[in-house]
């Protein structure tokens, strides 16, 4: 498992696409409507919208992404970094950071590789 | 040497890239520049504008007031584009390119404002250009400021793809992504 982040807007997923090889069928692009992920694709991407939408029914995206381990051996994870502003005023938005850092702090454990991209350059740190 | 550095708000940015721009003017014995990019508001911008002046004086810096139309800065009389420029900051071009003194926001401003900023890199090649990074909030913002947010990343992509040195200042800590420390 590859874990990929950084901030919004940094590059995140072209890196991916031009590291690895990849092209656009290879991803599954996350929504903030919905708690579904299609862990047959190679990349997952947008995992911070996927929290999001779990944050907004109730779910520990956590829990539910860990239940898919085994299929995750091989898949490249791209999640934004919302970890550096302000606190949050609204609830839902303070749930999602607290939850998101739970994701990417045990898949960041569980990876073989993390990368952070900062403006379209990659560092490894894992 | 062309050099982009980024990172936090309040994190030393600015004074690392006074001493690059001033240690790069010494070193080829051209004139330094700075590229004053903030167009007063209030008060608390001249008090701002200020403190910046103050914090410059005996660096040997010359001032050029430039908030828009960047390009602008080198055909002004008297500017050497063989000098050491020191544009601080990327943000504050942007904002004043999108979000205009008559009300209208030119959501174009990105892409443009992008251009600009390659060509003045490739006319002067000694450039320090100072972002910020405004990339990792945990907040669902409104249209016009993650179209902001979309078109200062993309600058800033732009500029670390050309620059020979890509520096993140965390708390005072460089972190070189591309280019020797020096």
């Amino acid at each position: 498992m590859v874990l990929i982040f950084g901030g919004a807007y940094q590059g995140k997923l072209d890196y991916v696409l031009e590291t690895y090889k990849l092209c656009k069928e290879d991803v599954y692009r996350c929504s903030m409507e919905s708690v579904h992920i299609d862990y047959e694709k190679k990349v997952i991407y947008g995992l911070d919208k996927f929290v999001y939408a779990c944050v907004k029914e109730g779910l520990e995206a956590k829990e539910l992404i860990f239940s898919h381990l085994d299929d995750l051996r091989d898949s490249i994870i791209i999640c934004d970094d919302i970890s550096q502003g302000i606190v949050p005023l609204d609830r839902d938005e303070r749930e999602w950071r607290e939850a998101n850092g739970r994701c990417m702090v045990n898949l960041g454990k569980a990876a073989d590789e993390v990368v952070r991209v900062f403006c379209g350059l990659g560092v490894r740190i894992k | 040497m062309n050099v982009f550095i980024s990172g936090g708000c309040k994190n030393g940015k600015s004074m690392f890239a006074q001493e690059i721009a001033r240690d790069m003017a010494r070193e080829r014995e051209v004139p330094l520049y700075y590229l004053a990019t903030m167009i007063p508001g209030d008060d608390e911008d001249r008090a701002r504008i200020r403190r910046h002046i103050g914090e410059r004086e005996g660096w040997g810096f010359t001032t050029i007031e430039q908030g828009r139309d960047i390009l602008d800065a080198l055909s002004q009389e008297g500017v050497d584009s063989g000098g050491v420029f020191l544009l601080d900051s990327v943000t504050a071009l942007l904002s004043n390119e999108m979000f205009r003194p008559d009300g209208i926001t030119d959501f174009q401003a990105g892409n443009r404002v992008s251009q600009e900023l390659l060509r003045f890199a490739e006319m002067t090649g000694n450039t320090v250009f100072v972002s910020d990074g405004i990339y990792s909030d945990a907040r669902i913002f409104d249209d016009y400021t993650e179209c902001y947010r979309e078109a200062l990343a993309t600058a800033d992509r732009a500029l670390a793809k050309v620059c020979d040195q890509v520096v993140e200042v965390a708390y005072g800590h460089k972190y070189f992504y591309k280019g020797d420390e020096r």
